[in-house]
């Protein structure tokens, strides 16, 4: 059965488990299953990712494919104070978004020190970058 | 029991495992790397190919009034359906080709020639299946909700009907697939979400209605004096893809020596022993490039479940460095032509309805003594946290 009653955008993020960071169940699902991580609907095209700088440059995403419109709302409403809700625990330097058509979903191997699957955009279309807004 | 002591390769020890996932890895960072214009080639001219077989079938199908076009428009038909299906739509679904930033052949538009709505596709198999392989009591493509095909699950008086309802599912498999993610079980038990039930029934009514408007309505009525003639041929052609899908499905997972698991946890799996899990719980088949492209390249099942979107057409190459590596890390590679590859799924389908202690255990099988309650899991109810005490239990089937 589909786990994904809703039809708009929740107080958390589908793939969130709040304070907690990412629900890994439901991010295998949102990735397996090409569903959004913040609306659980199916994705469009293209497909958005939110996440830091750092994860831009290493091209390996936590938070799972997004609509570009959910991605834009994840980082106005949860990235400014709640950077925990998108699978980061401090606030990054900063946060980007990139939009893509395609992705790899990458599930680690025994030796890796963070053990959460990533995702590479493989055909990115657009890349938008802003400071990381710090709220005390 | 661990999934490291799945006695097919208790002889790894957890750095051969380890260094097997690594080799695994640069196969499809090989792939990866090497995606080009030649695999775009392929997949639009399959898709070019597929649409002009389905116009030529349904253009041949005003003269179906005559038994030879009749056969003719049937046949191609068929094969366009079966293509669509196969070789396209389930690829295209799993995001195999979206690399290639074409809006058409995307795993987000596509919808294909068949009654399951998409989106609960994606759910049901790209995920519930390809992620839970083989898990009794999770993939609920094990026997389709209908089937006993795992000595494991509890035989039940209505397993008797196995055969007759075999028979059923393969020649109505569109709508037994359509089906398949509603879980008809949990509505049964009044388990269902009604707000999800809501939204799924809309997707198959409305595809549903497309599906039997094209077919039965719209092309039919096109051919004027020849309606009832080209409805009956297009439901020959929407029987033949059903027979052939249902076939080489059931040829992934169910031939001797394709392993099943029952539960624990995986959720804390490492890449590695993900890998082995899919390759255990998969089976390929032999035959020509032909009949590969008509099984949508699942007679390469086990690289298939290894790498589900990298390109099918890349499928042959990745296992003739698959293949290798199974042997020299000694880990099974089941593979044999199709015909006993399916009579060995048929032959688990009737032993399997009767009660185990009627029938005799394959070479694969341990105890009877686990067994797995009928019904579904909830996305919900599905594993989150790894426990010590274990994770795979593998039982093979009969
Ligand atoms: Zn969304």
């Amino acid at each position: 059965m589909i786990d994904q009653p809703r039809t708009g955008i929740g107080e958390l993020p589908f793939a969130s488990m709040g304070d907690l960071g990412l629900d890994k169940k439901r991010v295998t699902q949102c990735a397996l299953s090409r569903i959004c991580g913040v609306c659980a609907q199916s994705l469009d095209r293209p497909v958005a990712f939110v996440g830091s700088g750092e994860e831009l440059e290493r091209n390996a995403f936590h938070f799972p494919p997004t609509h570009r419109a959910c991605a834009e709302h994840a980082l106005e409403h949860w990235a400014p104070s709640w950077s925990a809700s998108l699978g980061h625990p401090s606030q990054p330097e900063s946060w980007v978004m990139v939009t893509t058509s395609g992705f790899e979903f990458v599930r680690q191997n025994a030796d890796a020190a963070d053990r959460r699957p990533v995702f590479s955009p493989n055909s990115i279309l657009e890349e938008k970058r802003t400071p990381a807004l710090r709220s005390t | 029991m661990a999934i490291a002591d799945v006695k097919e390769y208790t002889h790894l020890s957890p750095e051969e495992v380890e260094e097997l996932g690594r080799e695994l890895d640069q196969i499809r960072a090989d792939i990866e790397e090497s995606r080009n214009s030649d695999d775009a080639a392929y997949i639009n001219r399959m898709i070019t190919i597929q649409r002009r077989l389905a116009t030529a079938g349904r253009i041949t199908l005003f003269a179906s009034k005559w038994k030879p076009a009749f056969f003719a428009g049937a046949a191609m038909l068929g094969v366009a359906k079966i293509l669509e299906n196969m070789e396209i739509g389930h690829n295209v679904m799993h995001g195999q080709w979206d690399w290639m930033n074409d809006p058409e052949i995307h795993s987000s538009t596509w919808d294909w020639d068949t009654a399951q709505p998409a989106e609960q596709w994606k759910h049901s198999h790209n995920y519930v299946h390809h992620q839970f392989t083989n898990v009794l009591g999770h993939d609920n493509d094990i026997g389709y909700g209908i089937l006993r095909m795992a000595r494991e699950q509890k035989w039940n008086v209505f397993n008797l009907g196995q055969p007759i309802y075999n028979a059923l599912l393969a020649s109505l498999f569109q709508w037994g697939v359509a089906l398949h993610d509603l879980d008809i079980e949990s509505i049964r038990k009044m388990e269902k979400d009604p707000e999800v039930m809501k939204k799924q029934l809309k997707q198959i009514g409305v595809k549903v209605r497309r599906q039997v408007g094209k077919d039965y309505i719209f092309f039919p009525l096109l051919t004027g004096p020849a309606a009832i003639q080209t409805a009956k041929a297009n439901a020959l052609a929407n029987l033949t893809r059903n027979l052939w899908s249902y076939m080489i499905i059931f040829c992934g997972h169910f031939p001797d020596g394709a392993l099943h698991f029952s539960e624990e946890e995986i959720e804390d799996e490492t890449r590695a022993e993900w890998y082995l899990r899919q390759m255990l719980g998969s089976a390929n088949f032999t035959g020509s490039r032909t009949l590969h492209i008509m099984s949508g390249n699942l007679g390469y099942q086990i690289e298939h479940h290894l790498f589900p979107d990298l390109p099918s057409n890349r499928y042959e190459e990745i296992s003739n460095r698959v293949r290798p590596l199974c042997e020299k890390y000694g880990v099974p590679y089941t593979t044999g032509p199709l015909h006993r590859q399916y009579g060995q799924a048929l032959r688990t389908i009737m032993k399997l309805s009767l009660p185990n202690k009627f029938t005799k255990p394959a070479r694969h099988d341990s105890a009877d003594s686990v067994e797995v309650p009928r019904g579904r899991k909830k996305d919900s109810e599905r594993p989150t946290r790894r426990t010590e005490t274990g994770t795979w239990t593998s039982r093979a089937s009969a």
